[in-house]
């Protein structure tokens, strides 16, 4: 490095005025906007629908709608199209504003284009959604602590069920894309940004204005019908699920923006010598996350929207005597339900291979058939959908296609297993951290995947379908297995994205805790499943007590483990010690930057020149031998 | 140079070959074997002795079966569980190591091992066996279920929120506990008068939905004496939970005097007895 | 440099760079690298939209070939008997999404309003087209700027064409899933129409600018693609609500 410090972007004096109005957008103006836009809404249609035959559907779908483009409006989402169509096209100024140059903490309140600080927000969103979709899980546990409960009605029950669901899927398909696409992956091929800045933001605050909505629906009388919310009982039920469906149309926007923007970053802006080859893992994993999403994702619009149609203008589609089915509904919520659970497992999954290899000290075991397993997963996926409808009289012919397509799919799952213990075999295990995520992973990904064994043979499923061994199975795969993932993901590139190292002694104690806790409340939940008791009942039979009382029991550890985490992580990023820029010792060019990472990433374009897992080969050159590689302080170099 | 360091020059050029082309790691292999043959051992016998009794009382060979799945399949799936889970707590014990400074550094590197092309085919073969006999299974299961015997009884089973009623075709019957005769295949007809419920005849082993405006079928034979429970497996809105019915199977003399006893006349009885398609 | 900040920094300006950083980060893209990434996105999203029509297909030929109830078209419908509720097993009863009895089969919708919208929006993406072709042959706004203007004209036409044949529907939404699923057609027709009036705008206002002229026909192009997909899925929703009504 030369001795003058290179001039640094974050460095530039910026006049916060010169822009106009759309410098003084914020978070704030959002919520004005959206407030004030809901409102006028909601008075406008009031008075013009009241009347008619599908008044408060029409009301509520209307006024929601107005807070979404609202809010938006108030954070300056559409100002881009507004400047293109008038020809004010940004200059160099305006892009360094937008990136959050000059602002400091205030950035994070803003529309601000730079995939770092949307990746923080992202980050601190999922940890929100998570303490919500949680604290709704808890009354769920404690409502089924006793077989006749009156701690909440069945209505309520039945909403927060409902929510809690919706809540965690919405959770769960951003938890590692969001944060870690966005803040690792750029880094991670040589990139200085995504391909489209503006979108990036615009995914993540379009999330943010999805969430109230759904929240909304509890004063809305509360959706009945699960998270799945099948028809005809959604097109029955109050105008909650008109909240619910409005979060799940603009939840669908930024999914869909988020892949396009995911591939085309991927495809057109990798450092010079970053062929697809040499890829780390994880940038596969988010690419073929991205595009499944892209697919699935229209489907999930299809499904709500014709809802939304059978509810407020009184279509048919879902509607027996109207000449539709609910069979519709069902296949065509399947056609993304199913995607939506791979779009869910492969980020984790992509970044427990980098653990895997990290604290391996080895490379990737079969690279290229591991790329190959998670494009098959992805692939199969698409033909699966009706394992879930088994049991609902639609297409019995169907039973044995679906059979073999769902089985197929253990094959590519068994690569990944297949890869993580080749990464581990013969390895030099370094226990710190992250690495336990994997391990725990592993642990419950063979419980959840067999699990799941059993319900695609259609003659079990006739027992086990919507009883409690379904969302045992389920909870297993998405929770211990992908919730796990992630937070190793978290552990993993804590350093980079807060500058600190994350407590592992606190970090430690919450991973027991959670393991210990994943155990006793979903394995108690497959003892309930065998007795037969069914899904999303706010009371049960005396004889599934006991299995109850300690899946509950169980849930409150769980839960302390999951804020004991929080906590270590709160903690560590205001007081941790400070990070060096490559703590573990990997290969990958995200460690090759510097800790804070520069506004551009990088302060030298990186050129690569081999795969980033150089591992137990003494002659192994650094992932872009040119760059000059941050000398850190804690320790004496990158090896 | 004299033979014996000819002879250890070649042996260091030749060793990271070796380490390359031979990732079989004979003493690590083989524990790793034991291992997995504890764990299966155990996987088995778990597989053998706890689903009996955790699964309730199987009144139908329809039941009887879905627990049979679980039992085989599980078998089929412990050596494969058991050997990740030998790899993943092997790699703890015998690989695990303490980084320098205090485990702030990482240790020395691991095997630079990037895949093997026979353990890659070994593990994707296998697993199409497996999924090929779990494939076979179950198809040949669900065709058996489906077969229609010819003495199947008709039971129309009719859901609402939040109850269910069932009648018997022909008798004029109808009752909100099921009763069946014992040692017949029932062809329940399903449906709904408004949204879709789950008619779910729990020790029978079977389910379908009800759906309104359609009738669906689904078969069980009754081979058991005794008591069953009906839930409702997809939530229906407000009272879901308390969508259930008990079920009873009596013998067909009794079921024959309980038709009576509900106003059926005895030609009813006996039309229906004998029906079956 | 003398050019303004505007024109320096102009999104399709070739600066000669070619992606490397420059101390004060003075790094843009080329005008090609910024085409070669706009270009992929828009194929990406016309993917996602080409999923979202092909379930709107789906939708169509499930309801058509399950005929519920005999609601597609209410061909199969009794007279009115007054009866309400669940079918029983033999009689065919009809209702609305209302619970009025129907009591003749739902007329088809004439397909001369189907035509006319398809026809103007098509037209109006052929006049996106053809200013691409004239941008690429290094026209200035003399050309492009009526042509967008013509085909602004034609989106608006299409859009009011669209409400227009709603008003004139010889059914409503309630009567079946024919109609429903028709609607819900023209509904989707809308979505995209107006999506077509947001860019088209901005080509009828930017080549006003001039910033299509002398070669610079990237951002017509990638109009282009995405105005010929909403004509062309306009113009197959069309055909199948005229021969698979």
């Amino acid at each position: 490095m030369s001795t003058t410090a290179p001039m640094l972007l974050e460095d530039t004096k910026l006049e916060p005025k010169a822009g106009g109005f759309y410098r003084h957008q914020n978070f704030l103006t959002g919520l004005i906007v959206g407030i004030l836009s809901g409102f006028v809404g909601w008075v406008v249609s009031l008075a013009l629908l009241q009347g008619s035959n599908f008044g408060s559907d029409m009301v509520v779908t209307v006024t929601l709608t107005c807070w979404v483009i609202g809010f938006n409006a108030g954070m300056g989402t559409f100002n881009a199209i507004f400047r293109w169509i008038l020809g004010h096209d940004q200059t160099h100024e305006d892009e360094l504003y937008a990136a959050g140059v000059g602002q400091g903490w205030k950035r994070y309140w803003k529309y601000c284009t730079d995939h770092k600080v949307v990746g923080t927000q992202y980050l601190v969103l999922v940890m929100v959604l998570f303490g919500v979709g949680g604290t709704l899980a808890m009354m769920i546990r404690t409502q089924l602590l006793s077989p006749n409960s009156r701690f909440m009605s069945p209505e309520t029950y039945n909403a927060i069920v409902s929510i809690h669901g919706m809540i965690m899927i919405i959770a769960t398909i951003i938890m590692v894309s969001g944060p870690f696409a966005n803040f690792i992956m750029p880094i991670m091929i040589g990139a200085k940004d995504m391909a489209f800045p503006r979108l990036n933001a615009m995914s993540f605050w379009v999330v943010v204005s999805a969430v109230p909505p759904i929240l909304g629906s509890f004063f809305l009388g509360g959706v009945p019908a699960g998270w799945t919310t099948y028809a005809p009982l959604s097109v029955q039920a109050p105008p909650a699920m008109d909240a619910f469906a409005i979060t799940i149309c603009t939840f669908v926007v930024s999914v869909t923006v988020a892949g396009i923007n995911t591939l085309v970053t991927v495809l057109t802006m990798r450092a010079k010598g970053m062929t697809m080859g040499r890829l780390p893992i994880f940038v596969w994993a988010s690419i073929i996350a991205g595009g499944l999403g892209l697919y699935a994702m229209p489907a999930f619009l299809m499904a709500q929207s014709a809802l939304i149609t059978d509810r407020v203008v009184g279509t048919g589609f879902y509607v027996a005597e109207q000449g539709g089915t609910g069979w519709l509904y069902e296949n065509t919520f399947w056609i993304m339900g199913h995607p939506e659970v791979y779009v869910i497992l492969i980020p984790p999954v992509g970044a427990l291979i980098e653990i895997a290899s990290t604290f391996a000290r080895k490379p990737v075991f079969g690279y290229k058939v591991m790329v190959a397993g998670i494009s098959g997963i992805a692939t199969l996926s698409i033909m699966v959908w009706a394992h879930h409808m088994f049991t609902t009289g639609w297409a019995p012919t169907l039973a044995d296609p679906f059979m073999l397509t769902t089985e197929l799919i253990s094959i590519p799952t068994g690569i990944i297993f297949l890869c993580m213990v080749g990464t581990i075999w013969r390895g030099s295990i370094w226990t710190r951290l992250p690495m336990y995520f994997l391990y725990l992973f592993i642990f419950n990904f063979i419980i959840g995947g067999i699990t799941g064994i059993y319900l695609s043979d259609v003659p079990a499923d006739q027992y086990f379908h919507g009883n409690m061994f379904v969302t045992a199975h389920f909870h297993y795969t998405l929770l211990g297995g992908g919730l796990v993932g992630a937070m190793g993901a978290v552990c993993y590139w804590f350093p980079k994205v807060t500058s600190r190292m994350l407590n592992e002694r606190i970090g430690k104690t919450a991973f027991w805790v959670v393991a210990i806790g994943i155990q006793i409340t979903y394995m108690a939940q497959f003892y309930e499943g065998f007795q037969g008791m069914a899904r999303r009942v706010a009371n049960y039979n005396a004889l599934f007590v006991d299995a109850n009382r300690v899946s509950s029991v169980g849930a409150y550890i769980l839960m302390a483990g999951m804020l004991i985490f929080m906590y270590a992580i709160i903690h560590s990023w205001r007081h941790g010690k400070k990070a060096s820029a490559n703590p573990w010792h990997a290969k990958s060019l995200e460690w090759m930057t510097l800790t804070p990472v520069p506004l551009e990433n990088f302060l030298v374009d990186p050129v690569v020149t081999g795969p980033p897992y150089g591992y137990g080969e003494p002659d192994s050159k650094p992932v872009a031998p040119e760059l000059p590689v941050p000398v850190s302080a804690s320790s004496g170099g990158s090896h | 140079m004299s033979y014996e360091e000819k002879r250890d020059e070649i042996a260091e050029e030749v060793k990271p070959i070796v380490a390359h082309t031979m990732p079989f790691h004979k003493k690590a292999a083989a524990k790793i074997v034991y291992i997995t043959i504890v764990f299966t051992i155990i996987g088995v016998l778990l597989a053998l002795f706890l689903p009996t009794h955790m699964f309730p009382f199987s009144m139908s060979p329809e039941m009887h079966d879905a627990v049979l799945t679980f039992v085989v399949f599980t078998i089929a799936a412990a050596p494969v569980a058991a050997l990740v889970y030998a790899i993943g707590a092997y790699s703890l014990i015998a690989w695990r190591k303490k980084g320098a400074n205090n485990n702030e550094e990482p240790p020395e590197d691991g095997a630079p091992l990037h895949g093997s092309g026979l353990i890659t085919s070994l593990w994707i073969g296998t697993s199409v066996v497996l999924v090929l006999f779990l494939l076979v299974w179950g198809m040949a299961e669900l065709s058996a279920e489906t077969a229609q015997q010819s003495n199947a009884i008709q039971v129309n089973v009719t859901g609402q929120q939040w109850m269910w009623t069932f009648s018997y075709p022909g008798t004029g019957v109808t009752t909100h506990n099921l009763i069946l005769p014992e040692g017949r295949q029932i062809e329940f007809n399903v449906t709904s008068m408004d949204v879709t419920h789950g008619f779910w005849p729990v020790e029978m082993g079977v389910q379908i939905d009800a759906n309104p405006n359609v009738i669906d079928h689904i078969a069980a034979t009754t081979n058991r004496l005794g008591s069953f429970d009906v839930r409702c497996s997809q939530i229906c809105g407000l009272y879901h939970a308390y969508m259930q019915t008990k079920g009873t199977v009596v013998t067909k003399a009794q079921f024959a005097t309980w038709l009576a006893s509900q106003g059926a006349s005895s030609s009813s009885i006996q039309s229906y007895a004998l029906s079956g398609k | 440099m003398s050019v303004t900040d505007q024109q320096m920094h102009d999104s399709q300006d070739d600066h000669g760079h070619h992606g490397h950083y420059e101390e004060g980060g003075n790094h843009h893209d080329t005008a090609q690298e910024k085409h070669r990434k706009e270009h992929m996105a828009t194929w990406l999203f016309i993917f996602g939209d080409v999923v979202f029509f092909l379930l709107e297909l789906f939708f169509w030929f499930y309801l058509r070939a399950n005929n519920t109830a005999g609601m597609w078209r209410a061909t199969n419908c009794t007279p009115a008997n007054g009866k309400l509720g669940p079918t029983d097993e033999g009689l065919n009863t009809c209702t609305d999404g209302l619970f009025n009895p129907i009591t003749h089969a739902i007329p088809k919708a004439n397909p001369v309003y189907t035509i006319i919208v398809f026809a103007l929006i098509a037209t109006a993406a052929a006049f996106v087209w053809f200013a691409e072709v004239q941008s690429r042959k290094g026209a200035t706004k003399k050309t492009t700027h009526p042509l967008t203007a013509l085909a602004l004209f034609f989106v608006l036409a299409a859009i009011a064409a669209q409400f227009y044949q709603f008003q004139v529907l010889p059914f409503t939404t309630i009567q079946g899933t024919y109609a429903s699923t028709f609607e819900f057609y023209m509904g989707s027709n809308v979505a995209h129409f107006l999506l077509a009036l947001v860019i088209v705008t901005g080509l009828w206002s930017r080549s006003r600018l001039g910033k299509f002229d002398n070669g610079k026909w990237y951002q017509l192009h990638l109009s282009r693609l995405f105005l010929v997909w909403v004509a062309a899925s306009c113009v197959i929703l069309g055909l199948v609500t005229i021969f698979f009504a």
